[in-house]
């Protein structure tokens, strides 16, 4: 339980940092790069979202198909 | 606790290279306006004080702050210690100081340009081409202002939240 509430603050941590960083990008007039810096917030989120649920189905698997 | 402490480093690192960087872009306005007054002033010691160049340029280094002082004295040893045409006692100085400043390659070329014809006309010509390198230096100054009024905040605040992100990214 420890670890997912870690995880849910530093996703917020994360997405706060990010929306900042675009809205001052945004503000002098480089959209592009706050579009990438989204992006690669989003990704990383992404990435960090994907290993908890692959955690997930790892133990549901060994909870209901008896392996290891 | 170890933690904790890399992460204010880590913090005060970032942050101090925004604050450097907005340092330097609004350097850059300053020094165009020195160099602007450099510029009227050899301009007055050339139309009304019939001074010699080297000894006009002697007296500029003592009246300006730093880099363009030592500039301006590197320009006027040149001229009175080696053998040398203004042009490339110019260019020579010009390019030993041109480090330590925070000017950018448009004003680089503006005042070589400006070296190939100082000394070469007579004084009413020499005041046009004056003329003409001030009116450069307004547009270059027009510029820099601009950019320091849209980047110098958001250096500083990008310095900050890139060390944030960081942090939060490596805990």
């Amino acid at each position: 339980m420890g670890l997912d509430v870690d995880i849910i603050f530093k996703i917020a941590g994360v997405g706060i940092v990010v929306a900042f960083l675009h809205t001052i990008l945004d503000q002098v007039g480089k959209k592009e790069y706050a579009q990438w810096v989204t992006l690669f917030g989003f990704i990383y989120i992404l990435f960090m979202v994907a290993s908890v649920v692959d955690n997930l189905f790892q133990k549901i698997k060994s909870v209901f198909l008896f392996q290891g | 606790m170890i933690k904790l402490f890399g992460a204010v480093l880590i913090i005060v690192a970032t942050t101090l290279v925004g604050f450097e960087f907005s340092r330097h872009l609004s350097e850059r306005p300053r020094q165009l306006r020195l160099l602007k007054s450099a510029l009227q002033s050899l301009e007055a010691e050339i139309m009304y004080g019939h001074t010699p160049l080297h000894e006009a340029s002697r007296r500029l280094a003592a009246q300006l702050a730093k880099p363009l002082s030592t500039f301006f004295h590197s320009f006027s040893k040149k001229l009175t210690d080696t053998e040398t045409t203004v042009n490339e006692a110019w260019e020579k100085s010009l390019k030993e100081i041109w480090k330590s400043t925070a000017l950018k390659r448009g004003e680089y070329e503006i005042m070589k340009q400006f070296g190939e014809t100082l000394g070469r006309h007579d004084r009413i010509s020499q005041q046009k081409q004056i003329q003409l390198t001030l009116a450069h230096l307004e547009r270059e100054e027009a510029d820099a202002y601009d950019k320091q009024a849209k980047y110098e905040r958001m250096a500083k605040s990008l310095g900050f939240l890139s060390g944030l992100l960081l942090i939060i990214l490596l805990i």
